[in-house]
This record gives C-alpha cells, structure tokens and sequence, in this order.
C-alpha cells in the first residue's frame, strides 16, 4: 500500500514566499555587504578549485592537505599575474595610468560633442534649443567638480573594500576544506522521517549554485571572446583586456552593460579621434555581443541552471535593485535560486502528511525508550 | 601530510565494517576511504521506519549494526520480503534511478545505517570512475544473485528492494 502522497507543484503561497524571503535576504545582505560581496566572489571561487582539489584526493592526498595544495597555487598564480602586471613594460614607455584616464575620458567626451554637433547640423531643432551648449556646460561642470568632488570619496570606498575583498580567497579555502563536513553537520541536525529529502534539497542548492556559478564563469569567456573579436575587427587597442572588463561588468544586470559600453566607446574614440566611424562600430560590436549574450549565451549557460520564468527573472532583476542597489541587481539571481530551491523543497516537506506522522511516531518512540524504566 | 598518498592509509573500524559489506568488498583502503567520506550516519529505534513503500528512493542503506524488516503490501496483506542483518545492504535500486520504493524498511532493533546518497554516487561515477566501476560491478552482481535467487526459489525479491 502506498503511503506516500502523490508530489504537488508549488502553488502562489510558496511563491510569494520564496519572493518575499528573496527580498529580505536581500535586505539583510545589504546591511553586510562587506561580507556577502566577498562570499559571491568565494563561492565562485569554491567551485572553479573543486575540481583540482578532488582530483588530489584521488592521488592519496588528504583532504585539507589538497585544500591547503589548491589554494596555495591559485594564490601563487595571482601573486605572479599580479606582478606581472606591475613589473611588465612594453617597448615603448607609456603614461601613467592616472594620464591614461584622463585621456580617455577626454576622448570620450570629444567624442560626444562632435557627435552632439553632428545631430545640430542634421536636425536644426537641436541648434535652436541650444543643445551642444547646454551639454557642454553640464559636462565641463561635471568633470571640473566631478574629481574635487568624488575621487577622494571614490578612493578611500575602493580602499574601505580591498580588506574585506582579501576575504574571499580565505572563505574559499574554508568552503573547500569544510563544505562536505558543514553539508553533513547540516544533515545530522534533520530528523530520520525528512533525512532522504533533506538530503535532495541540499544538494539540489548546490547543483543549482554550481550550475549558475559554472554558467556564469562560462558566459563570461564567451562575452570576452566575441566582444575581444569585434573590437579587434574594427581596429580598437587592447581588445582583449576591453573584452574582460566589459564582460566582468556585465556580471551586474543593465548598470554593468552600459558601464560597459561607455569604457568601450571612450577607448575607440580615444584611439581614432578623426574618425567617430570607429566608436560607432563600437557602439554597433557591442549591442550585437549583448544580443547574442541575452538571446544565446545566457539562455545556454546561465539560463539554463535556474529553470526561473522569464518574467519573474526581470521583475526579481529590478525587485534586487530598488532593494539592494547595484550589489543587489548582481546577487538576485543566485539567491533567487537557491531561495527557490530550498522553498519548494520544504513546501513538499512540510505539506507531506505521511513524513509528519512518522516524524512524530518517530519522537513517540524516543520518549517511550527514554521513559521504559520511568513507570510511576 | 602532502605526500599522504605514499603510503596506504589505514582504516577505521567504520572503514572496516564497510569492508566487510558486498557492496565495497572490492575496495582499496583509499577507495573506501573517499566513499566513507561521502556517507551519512543514521540511528533508527525498534520500529521506527527507515522509508516507505511509494516514496521516491534517494540513497542506498547499509546496516552497520542491528536488524531492518522489509516489507510490503499486497492488498491488505503485509509481505516479509527479507529481514537484513548487519553487513547487509538495501535500498540499492534508489541508486540507479529515483523510482518509488517498492517497500517499507522498518528496523527490528535498535540500528546505525550509513547512508549512501544517489547524487554522491553519481558524482563519484565522474569524478572517480574507478570508484564507481568497481561500486556498479558489485551493484550488478547482487542485482543478478537476486534474480537467479528470484528464479530458482520463486520469490519476488527481485522487486522488492
């Protein structure tokens, strides 16, 4: 006889409450940001080391042996990129990097006047209401108080966040050293009846962060190929470099596409000052990778690791951002997952008559055992 | 620490327990080492229901200590299927796929299962096909000793765990 009711797909109830917990999670992370910023960045971590680490432990070495190996390593690689990137001179001796800022900014903003004046000689409506003039006030405001203003406030934040951003390679190397003995420790805690399911939801969680994570890894060496590609065709300098930043910023949902887009637009008109063909190109390469990320890239690798509706997707993207800002526009995502995850599991749980009752004939029996010798 | 894998390490008495089951007889003591790593220790008491007939299987049962009853229903009847003592092993369908149970376990005594999880052992398959070879041999030859049990005696074992 079959005790066990048939499974059930979560209803609104479970919906709005995996919403709402997503939205209070969020909330909360806000308030320790300084601590969830660098566990994202570990558990991204975590799960590009996993695989090494437990290739060493086929080997024979010991578990926190090989934890101890993986890290090592990746912080040996850092420490050589990282110097290579300050001790590497090219053959021709180039500016600092504060002068190579201000050139491209000035690049950028040249080319948004010749492009303003363009649209005046081509649409006389715009030279009546005094468009370029307007702009250029605004812009010539911007940056003369723009530096005074913010750079202190923009350098002692970047330096605020660089201890807390050492975080993470240490939270990675505890996750790999620990995650199976918490994941047990975890599993201990659950009574017998919900043992079985309880074991499916935590790796489920985990599936479902590692198909993000993985995806999310995955998506951004597509973005900085393709984009790498484009702007090498169209003659812009430093394609690959422009590649990895505007796809490590892409990370950010909308605020990190243009931030993006803005860097690559300012460094190709920069380089051809005389001819705006090239930002236009640009411009033109960078909407193209963004279409083929949206419609094919993301639906490939990210997509595919959460199984979220479309719609509830963009509404959660924008929900994270009026709640958590920026950091929260990048976490919404993953947290929705495993949020979404963890929700509809113990929805069934805890709906799941039949577990209840053996829950509790389970904890009757305790107390029976407990009390055999205890007869008044 | 590092070179660890020079030497054979040497087993718990968990580890020997595990040893002496079918299902990772064919071990080496790092094998067995890695696959102790993966499992869950429970404790049942007398009578308390290890999993039930219709659930959806997620991990294979090993019987440290004690005695589990597996049973099922036919009808209004309740069918002994077979009584499994410590060594022993069920619940072994659930690690090739996620059909139901085809039948209650219940512990007969006080018992300690070490537990073995459908996604562990998948992960083990990519990670450690050795591993996962030697753990699907031993697998299939227990599966083809109850169906030739199953044929000669004419019980319905086959179906039941």
């Amino acid at each position: 006889m079959n005790l066990m009711p048939a499974q059930q797909r979560s209803g609104p109830v479970v919906w709005s409450a995996i919403i709402g917990a997503t939205c209070l999670l969020l909330y909360l992370m806000q308030q320790v940001l300084w601590l969830a910023i660098p566990s994202l960045f570990a558990i991204i971590l975590y799960y590009i080391l996993l695989p090494p680490m437990q290739r060493l432990i086929r080997l024979g070495i010991g578990h926190n042996a090989a934890a101890l190996l993986v890290g090592a390593l990746f912080l040996l690689v850092v420490i050589a990129g990282t110097l290579t990137a300050v001790f590497w001179s090219p053959a021709t001796p180039t500016e600092s990097w504060q002068e190579l800022m201000v050139r491209y900014l000035n690049g950028g903003l040249a080319f948004v006047r010749a492009t303003v004046l363009s649209l005046e000689q081509h649409f006389p409506i715009l030279h009546d209401i005094k468009l370029s003039k307007m702009i250029n006030s605004r812009m010539t405001a911007f940056t003369e108080t723009f530096l005074q203003k913010h750079l202190t406030d923009i350098l002692v934040s970047i330096a605020g966040w660089l201890p807390s951003l050492m975080l993470a390679p240490f939270l990675a190397f505890f996750f790999l050293r620990d995650g199976l003995r918490f994941k047990k420790f975890l599993a201990r805690a659950v009574p017998n009846a919900f043992f079985e399911k309880t074991l499916y939801l935590l790796h489920e969680v985990d599936q479902t962060a590692h198909r993000y994570f993985q995806g999310l890894i995955k998506l951004t060496i597509l973005d900085t190929a393709v984009l790498a590609l484009g702007l090498w065709a169209i003659g812009v300098s430093s394609p690959l470099i422009l590649g990895l930043i505007a796809a490590l910023l892409a990370w950010v949902p909308y605020v990190g596409s243009i931030v993006g887009c803005v860097l690559v637009v300012m460094v190709a008109s920069t380089d051809a000052p005389a001819d705006p063909l090239v930002a236009y190109s640009a411009v033109g390469v960078f909407i193209c990778v963004r279409l083929l990320d949206d419609f094919v890239f993301m639906p490939l690798t990210v997509g595919r690791s959460l199984h979220i509706h479309p719609l509830i997707t963009v509404l959660m993207i924008f929900m994270g951002g009026s709640v958590a800002g920026v950091a929260g526009l990048m976490l919404v995502l993953p947290l929705l997952g495993v949020v979404m995850v963890v929700g509809e599991t113990l929805g069934r749980l805890i709906t799941n008559p039949r577990l209840r009752a053996r829950h509790r004939y389970a904890k009757t029996l305790r107390l029976r055992q407990a009390s055999a010798d205890l007869t008044l | 620490m590092i070179f660890g894998f020079l030497k054979t390490p040497a087993m718990t008495p968990r580890q020997l327990r595990l040893k002496d089951s079918a299902l990772f007889s064919t071990l080496t003591p790092l094998e067995l080492k890695i696959v102790d790593g993966l499992m869950h220790e429970r404790r049942y008491l007398t009578e308390e229901i290890i999993f039930d007939e219709g659930e959806e299987g997620q991990a294979l049962y090993l019987v440290m200590s004690g005695r589990v009853l597996i049973s099922r229903s036919i009808d209004s009847d309740v069918e002994v299927v077979a009584e499994l003592s410590a060594g022993s092993f069920f619940g072994d369908l659930a690690l090739l796929d996620n059909s139901p149970r085809n039948a209650q376990a219940r512990a007969l005594d006080n018992c300690e299962l070490a537990v073995f999880f459908r996604a562990d052992f998948m992960g083990l398959m990519e990670t450690d096909a050795v591993i996962g070879y030697k753990i699907s041999l031993c697998l299939a030859r227990h599966i083809g000793w109850r169906l030739r049990e199953w044929m000669t005696s004419g019980r319905s074992q086959i179906e039941a765990l």
